[in-house]
């Protein structure tokens, strides 16, 4: 039962938004209270039942549509818990960085709280049909998150977003079906294992459910719709979008290809990891050529989810950790670098990286956090992302070394990049004289960022925290998958 | 005959005694009224009716009644049941959201409510009809009602003109109904179901064929299944909004159920013919109705050519009604009408309040952000996104023809797919002008409490289906045919 309140609570939040008198301060501590709530919850969740999720209290099977073997089944599992944990996080976030929005302010709070009401379902169904119905759920908020409140852009952003993620889903769908009725139900656990389907039957399966997930994630080249999306949103929808909707994705590839279809997506694997290595490599080619920050992390979020598809693709106990974790941690530090690009854009007037510069003299907080961002993102020890970004080369190299190495020369370019973007953004003189008077982030702005800052620095010292949740799952798919781990 | 007529048969015939009675009581009290408010009194009188009519048949459904009357013409049994349901649902809220369309029609009002109710009577008489005379009679009475329906606005010169188109393709298609009748039943020596099923067992024969084919062509005249479905923009666009709203909802849902259970109870042994048939139908209408609504420019018309397309998918639904998987089937034909009553009624409803033009919809978010909601809310459960009800209907459609087992029907589950995809961006084209663009004009006045309930009421269930589609599966899980 705590799943399903868990999961709906934003739901009632939105409605309590919508029902307040339209006094923006009140509506902003509203929404914060509202957005506290599941936190508290998942936190919970985490310390009192972390080391044995899926366990009795935390699955629900409500029935539903029986007849056809449709069920209102949800439960918390190791390969969805952390980011559960992480919208939770991010959607608490995301009110915090949506400070500067002041029109109609109520409309986007419910639809931010819809939006997470999908996020949260995708994590914690047990029921593909439910699966689909809540990674569906998030399109139309987000498109109208973006269209409505993003920059001069959004609404050819928004509709090319919309398109592609609808014809992805759609083509998963048709998977997701044609797997429910040949297995006999929709569960998830009940289908594990292939569901004695024939191996030619699951590759054909395998195929629509693959190309649907990869659209979501993206993997290049089906990534046509990311860049204007990320770049012509406001900063808390970026906070979403780049922090959990890909990952709608990933858990889609962890949670169902891979255990339900195991011996489907075998032939597809090497594939995976290959498309893993193009996208860390073209992320970073593509990021070092940006002139606006923005994209410059838009491009570099492209290449970390290329690790993860590495991680993925690879089948083996480490390279699934590390992927499982690399979600986490990716949504982590984009959204930190997001939220002070934000501030930096609100301040100096500018995302260019031509004309920022010099900005830690005058900003140290918000400049330095960049920095640890930066830092946490080009992978250096000591941070979450390396632990995981370790974990997917070394599983990838283990499996498919050629894609394994080529992945890896992509940790050089992020370094290379990402040391490129600091040192003109926020060291060296200040080039433009107006930003000698600007202000440090604000109260409101530290809140967001400081947490985000210190998780990266936590999970990178105890990455055990996560990876203890997860490895159990982590460990059916490995058996499923025919390894050993 | 004796026995004939007895207390069961009369319970039987509950539902329809009461809509008769508020339609005598309607008619008369409208012709005897004097004053405008004795006249708004009376058109007043038959959403009542409806909502008598419809505890009836809950009644009817909750008791477990069923059985076959008046020498097996007559039949009660829970497919009929739910369908009268549905039809009774539509009617009460599309006669609630024509109030403010018939108190301007200068005291026309009662006349209005009482075509409106001699339509229901005729579609509540259709889904029981198991004899083909009697089928065609029930079927004329409700489609005769609603030429006049259509015509009503003699103010406008199209609502006449689209009276008259769909006048005369009507009387055409209800002659080639009656020849494919006349046909079966020179084939079967009678017009009894059971007697034509046991015709077509002992074989097929050149005649049986062509009155199936017939019987088949005027059905599709009827539901503006392509090539059929000329009629139906011209009608839809002339009619008075709330005519258009129910006769694409209410009337049809009867004629489908009538449609399927010929083709259940009287044909089973020509599954493979009919389907055949109604799966080339089904594939023609949805490509028709979708391409031709993307080069829309009123919204209204762009529904009208939607519904000719959700024709499409229920004749998809019915092409998978075959053999084991016959439950399935029907179940979807029943999920998939209930799913679009309600998101139609609810998107017809908003083109009366803001109007035809796609332009008038730019921003209505800013202006009246409830109404663009709902409106939202209908579209995107007309393309099929979840969690919306039309979502659900698709489903249901998808899942039947998957296992089906016939190629055929493989081929139209595959358009059906297709075709949700090709219809995305006329839908989507009324959304993005709602909550993208900006607002042309200070927004549309709804001042009509009645309408706004109705818009209001079908976005709640279209949102809410998914709470309940279990339980909808439950009940029309047992409704199967035969």
């Amino acid at each position: 039962m705590i799943t399903t309140i868990t999961i709906f609570i934003p739901l009632l939040g939105a409605l309590l938004v919508a029902l307040l008198p339209a006094d923006d301060t009140t509506i902003r501590r509203a929404a914060l209270g509202v957005a506290a709530v599941p936190l508290l919850l998942s936190l919970y969740i985490y310390f009192a039942f972390g080391d044995n999720l899926g366990a009795a209290p935390l699955s629900q099977d409500a029935g539903w549509i029986s007849s056809l073997g449709i069920g209102y089944r949800v439960g918390m599992d190791g390969l969805g818990f952390g980011m559960f944990l992480l919208t939770a996080l991010l959607a608490f976030v995301a009110v915090l960085a949506s400070w500067q929005i002041t029109t109609n302010l109520k409309q986007y709070f419910v639809l931010l709280f819809v939006a997470q009401v999908g996020m949260n379902g995708v994590f914690a169904s047990q029921d593909l049909v439910l699966f689909y119905i809540f990674f569906e759920l998030t399109l139309i908020p987000m498109y109208l998150m973006v269209g409505i409140w993003g920059d001069e852009n959004r609404r050819p952003a928004a509709l090319k977003f919309f398109i592609f993620t609808f014809l992805g889903s759609t083509t998963m769908l048709a998977g997701f079906l044609a797997l429910g009725i040949l297995g006999g139900t929709f569960s998830i656990s009940g289908l594990e294992g292939g569901a004695g389907l024939s191996t030619t039957a699951q590759i054909a399966i395998a195929a629509p459910i693959l190309l649907g997930l990869l659209v979501k994630v993206p993997a290049v080249p089906l990534h046509g719709w990311l860049m204007d999306v990320y770049t012509s949103s406001p900063t808390s929808t970026n906070v979403l979008l780049s922090g959990i909707l890909p990952k709608l994705g990933t858990i889609g590839l962890l949670k169902v290809a891979l255990p339900l279809l195991p011996e489907g997506v075998a032939p597809y694997l090497p594939y995976i990891a290959a498309l893993g290595a193009v996208n860390v490599i073209y992320g970073g080619f593509a990021a070092f050529l940006q002139t606006d920050l923005k994209s410059l992390i838009a491009y570099s979020s492209i290449g970390t989810l290329g690790f993860i598809l590495l991680g993925i693709g690879a089948g083996n106990a480490v390279g699934l950790n590390g992927a499982v974790l690399q979600q986490v941690t990716h949504g982590i530090y984009s959204s930190l670098l997001f939220i002070i690009v934000g501030i930096f854009a609100a301040r100096t007037g500018t995302r260019k990286i031509s004309e920022l510069g010099g900005l830690i003299g005058r900003m140290p907080w918000a400049a330095g956090l960049f920095a640890v961002g930066g830092l946490a993102a080009m992978g250096l020890p000591g941070f979450a992302v390396f632990v995981s970004e370790f974990m997917t080369i070394m599983g990838g190299y283990e499996a498919y070394p050629v894609q394994g190495f080529v992945a890896a020369l992509g940790v050089l370019l992020g370094a290379i990049y990402f040391l490129y973007m600091m040192r003109n953004v926020i060291y060296g003189p200040i080039t433009n004289p107006a930003y000698e008077g600007i202000k440090d982030a604000s109260p409101t702005e530290m809140a967001a960022i400081v947490p985000l800052s210190l998780l990266l620095l936590i999970l990178g010292f105890f990455p055990a925290l996560l990876i203890g949740v997860q490895q159990p799952a982590v460990q059916t798919i490995v058996a499923l998958l025919g390894g050993n781990s | 005959m004796d026995g004939l007529v007895t207390a069961q048969s009369i319970v039987a015939l509950l539902p329809e005694l009461i809509v008769c009675v508020f339609l005598v009581v309607t008619l008369l009290t409208g012709v005897f009224a004097e004053s405008q408010g004795a006249k708004s009194l009376a058109s007043g009188l038959a959403p009542f009716g409806v909502v008598a009519a419809f505890v009836a048949t809950v009644a009817l459904l909750a008791s477990g009644f069923s059985g076959s009357f008046f020498g097996d013409g007559f039949v009660i049994d829970p497919f009929a049941l739910y369908i009268k349901l549905v039809v009774l649902g539509a009617a009460f809220f599309s006669m609630l959201a024509a109030t403010r369309f018939a108190s301007r029609t200068n005291g026309d009002g009662p006349e209005y409510a009482v075509l409106m109710l001699s339509v229901v009577f005729g579609a509540l008489l259709l889904v029981s009809m198991r004899d083909l005379f009697g089928l065609f009679l029930a079927l004329e009475l409700a489609t005769i009602p609603s030429y006049a329906l259509v015509a009503f606005d003699r103010r406008r010169a199209e609502s006449a003109e689209g009276g008259m188109k769909y006048l005369v393709t009507g009387v055409i298609a209800s002659a080639v109904l009656l020849y494919g009748i006349v046909l079966l039943y020179g084939f079967a020596g009678s017009a009894a179901f059971s007697d034509i099923a046991a015709a077509y067992s002992e074989g097929l024969t050149p005649v049986g064929m062509l009155g199936l084919a017939l019987l088949v062509s005027g059905f599709a005249f009827k539901l503006s299944a392509a090539p059929f479905h000329f009629w139906t923009p011209d009608a839809y666009q002339g009619a008075p909004t709330s005519a258009a709203a129910f006769l694409s909802v209410a009337p049809k849902a009867a004629t489908f159920a009538a449609l399927l259970r010929i083709l259940v109870e009287a044909m089973p042994a020509a599954t493979a013919v009919w389907t055949a048939l109604v799966g080339v139908l089904a594939i023609l209408t949805m490509f028709t109705g979708n391409l031709l609504a993307l080069r829309q420019t009123s919204v209204r018309r762009m529904l009208a050519y939607s519904s000719v397309a959700h024709s499409g998918y229920i004749l998809a639904a019915i092409a998978a009604v075959q053999g084991a998987n016959t439950n399935l089937g029907v179940q979807a034909v029943l999920i998939y009408v209930t799913a679009y009553a309600v998101m139609n009624l609810g998107a017809f409803f908003v083109v009366d309040v803001v109007g035809e033009d796609f332009k008038l919809y730019n921003g209505l978010f800013r202006t009246r952000p409830m109404l663009a909601v709902a409106m939202g809310v209908f579209m995107a459960a007309l393309v099929g996104l979840p969690p919306f009800s039309g979502f659900f209907g698709k489903m249901w459609v998808i899942l039947a023809g998957a296992q089906s087992g016939s190629v055929l029907v493989y081929v139209v589950v595959g358009a059906v797919v297709v075709n949700s995809v090709i219809s995305l961006p006329y839908y989507f084209a009324v959304f993005r002008n709602m909550f993208l663009e900006e607002p042309v004009s200070d927004g549309p006045k709804t001042d009509d409490g009645a309408m706004v309930f109705s818009i209001y009421a079908m976005a709640v269930l279209t949102v809410v289906f998914v709470v309940f589609v279990g339980l909808l599966a439950t009940v029309t899980g047992g409704a199967g045919l035969g």
